[in-house]
């Protein structure tokens, strides 16, 4: 009994500190455009963002491990994001939500002067969801993508594979 | 009225007479061209005469420039178009600025996007653009920026007193509904000085409109203003319709109308919800969302999708409404009302809420025609114009709704307001269902490239902002020549500078929220 001494393995700890990160993830509050209301209607009752526990939006970046981007970032708001980003604490994710932040949408054309042509020219992005707007079932399979990608598990099965 | 503004500026200008134009046409009763110099005296002109300056844009004909101004009348039926040609190489005008208010964005506007330069304006900073623009996107040529106007890119800068200081809001902020930033000059809790910073979500709608096919252009319209993308979807498709002569079937309209209209409640709703999470209640939050999705899901079977609808074709629908739809609408109707009651419980009655808003955020009568101010906010200010009893568009003449108004222009009335126009928008939905006419849905022969003949309109719908102008140039090809969206959030805008003046920060919060922004279609 006395004898042995517990093994201190960090592997461990950190399966442990990541199941409790994936289970209460704090987006921030950052509505860009049109995605932010399918974002706002997420966090409602119907859809209830908090059986994840993902939804305690926080208004300041310094709270927050997840920031969701929901819609077109352009040149003039582009240093912005990334201050926001760079003041969130570490570990932190990213979600990309609709095609606006995925790759610039429908406002990517020749000649386009004011947006940046998806998100991830900016910052590192962990989950892409695209829709223009996705519904707020495609942001949850985000949310389910990216405890995946936290903690190597899925909490529920995926959606049936029919094709 | 027109006779009497035609008189007058025959009188004013002596050598330019004002021409008549057909109204059911052009969307404007008068059209005067004259020269940049008598500019302001006309400005002054429609000042005396109770007129308001609803939008002013520039095209670009490459051979010259011409400065478009609308003026309208509150309680008269007349719009004049006032317009001016410039030397493209050196743009130079008289401002509008010391006559109206609203003048001072739309010229700043027009000078970053156009490079004309404006002479006795206070301030012409950029307004929207990013400072690494070395081009003004909307001539038709590429013109680089002049080395003045590169001066004034990036040219906000702060200046700070001695018992002054500076507040950011945004433009990431949870009360600013999107990306808008507001500098504001602070005396302590007081307010000195706002100076709202757009273009945050500038997405180049009316440079993409130059770029594709009338068609092509309709999802964009949805996604200017996301919550009210079906009045958006509307005006768009009813300019189209009038520019070039096509007439939908009565039974189009009609859904046009209930879907709009509930497209309406959902727009309040939310609104509703968001201001007053902004003043701290959460409870009403949950609640909108609960009804809102009731809507949502009403419109989704009809169109597909949540939220940026683009459900209305050019002469018509994009598909028919089944049996479903209809005891859908009519058993949220039912429901409807009955939730009103509990709003009005919750939210009017509110000891809290009524002393946030009351008193606060006073927009005169004066102040609203200074600035163009639309919508509920105008209604609030006890100025009953909606646009679909004054100039009715789809089927709402045939509709017996009211227009409800506020007596003191506070934030309260601009509440009261828009909670009775939900309840109107119900009274507007039932009449359509009861009357709802069989019939096609598509009007016949409409072609799928569409080429309008060669002129120009201005278009005008209510939104759930209010007053929603568009503007198409045609050149007879395909794709318009020019387009400019008169937005109803961008006039609202202009006059929160001059509310927040000496009150309190709390209450500028209160004073934001009842303006009911969306960021996309100021931006555009």
């Amino acid at each position: 009994m006395g004898k042995e001494i517990l093994p201190v393995r960090f592997a461990v700890l950190d399966k442990v500190l990541n199941l409790a990160r994936a289970n209460s993830l704090w987006p921030m509050t950052f509505g860009l455009a049109c995605c932010a209301i399918e974002m706002m209607a997420t966090a409602m009752s119907r859809f209830d963002l908090d059986r994840f526990g993902a939804a305690v939006y926080r208004a300041t970046p310094r709270q927050a491990d997840l920031m969701i981007v929901t819609g077109t970032v352009t040149k003039k708001m582009a240093p912005v994001l990334t201050t926001l980003y760079d003041q969130m604490p570490s570990p932190k994710w990213v979600i990309a939500m609709g095609n606006c932040a995925i790759s610039g949408g429908p406002f990517a054309f020749e000649g386009q002067y004011s947006i940046i042509e998806g998100v991830d020219l900016l910052v590192p992005v962990d989950v892409y969801v695209p829709g223009c707007p996705p519904r707020p079932e495609a942001l949850l399979e985000g949310f389910l993508k990216l405890e995946e990608k936290i903690t190597k598990t899925r909490r529920f099965p995926g959606p049936e594979k029919r094709w | 009225m027109v006779e009497e503004v035609k008189s007058g500026i025959s009188q004013l200008l002596r050598e330019r007479r004002p021409v008549e134009e057909p109204y059911g046409e052009k969307g404007y009763h008068l059209s005067v061209d004259m020269a940049p110099k008598d500019l302001i005296d006309v400005g002054r002109f429609f000042k005396e005469k109770g007129f308001y300056l609803a939008c002013a844009l520039c095209v670009d004909f490459r051979d010259y420039l011409e400065l478009v101004y609308f003026f309208a009348h509150h309680e008269g039926h007349c719009r004049v178009k006032v317009t001016s040609r410039l030397d493209p190489q050196a743009p130079y005008a008289p401002s509008l600025s010391s006559v109206f208010g609203s003048a001072l964005w739309y010229e700043r506007e027009i000078h970053e996007f156009f490079g004309v330069r404006f002479e006795g304006h206070p301030n012409m900073a950029y307004l929207f653009l990013h400072g690494g623009i070395d081009f003004y996107p909307l001539r038709k040529e590429k013109v680089m920026v002049s080395e003045e106007d590169r001066a004034l890119l990036n040219s906000f800068r702060p200046e700070e007193g001695e018992d002054t200081f500076f507040i950011n809001l945004g433009p990431q902020h949870p009360s600013t509904h999107g990306v808008l930033r507001v500098v504001l000059k602070m005396d302590g809790e007081y307010i000195e000085r706002a100076e709202p910073v757009m273009g945050y979500l500038h997405r180049m709608h009316e440079k993409m409109a130059e770029n594709r096919t009338y068609l092509q252009f309709l999802p964009n319209t949805g996604r200017m203003d996301y919550l009210g993308a079906m009045a958006f979807n509307l005006g768009y498709v009813t300019a189209v319709e009038r520019l070039c002569g096509i007439k939908a079937p009565p039974r189009a309209q009609y859904v046009r109308v209930i879907a709009t209209e509930l497209n309406r409640i959902s727009s309040h709703l939310l609104w509703l919800g968001a201001y007053l999470a902004d003043l701290g209640a959460m409870t009403p939050f949950l609640y909108v969302f609960d009804d809102r999705e009731q809507i949502l899901d009403i419109l989704e079977g009809i169109t597909g999708s949540r939220l940026t609808y683009c459900y209305f074709r050019f002469g018509g629908l994009f598909n028919d409404v089944d049996e479903d739809f209809i005891t859908g609408v009519r058993r949220f109707i039912a429901r409807m009302r009955g939730r009103f009651q509990i709003y009005d419980d919750l939210v009017t009655k509110n000891v809290i809420f009524i002393n946030r808003t009351r008193n606060v955020g006073v927009i005169t009568r004066e102040t609203a025609r200074q600035y163009g101010v639309s919508g509920p906010v105008l209604r609030g200010a006890g100025i009953a114009m909606d646009m679909r009893k004054k100039e009715p568009y789809a089927a709402y003449g045939e509709f017996d709704f009211s227009i409800p108004t506020g007596s003191y222009g506070d934030a309260h009335d601009i509440y009261l307001v828009r909670f009775k126009e939900m309840e109107e928008s119900l009274n507007i939905i039932e009449q359509a269902l009861n009357g709802l006419p069989e019939g096609p849905i598509m009007a016949e022969k409409v072609p799928k490239k569409l080429k309008p003949p060669k002129g120009d309109l201005y278009h005008v719908v209510e939104t759930p902002r209010g007053e929603l102008g568009i503007y198409i140039v045609s050149d007879e090809s395909d794709i318009p020549y020019r387009m400019k969206w008169r937005v109803p959030s961008f006039a609202n805008l202009m006059v929160f500078p001059e509310l927040v003046r000496g009150c309190l920060l709390a209450d500028a919060i209160a004073i934001l929220g009842s303006l009911d922004l969306v960021i996309p279609e100021i931006d555009r």
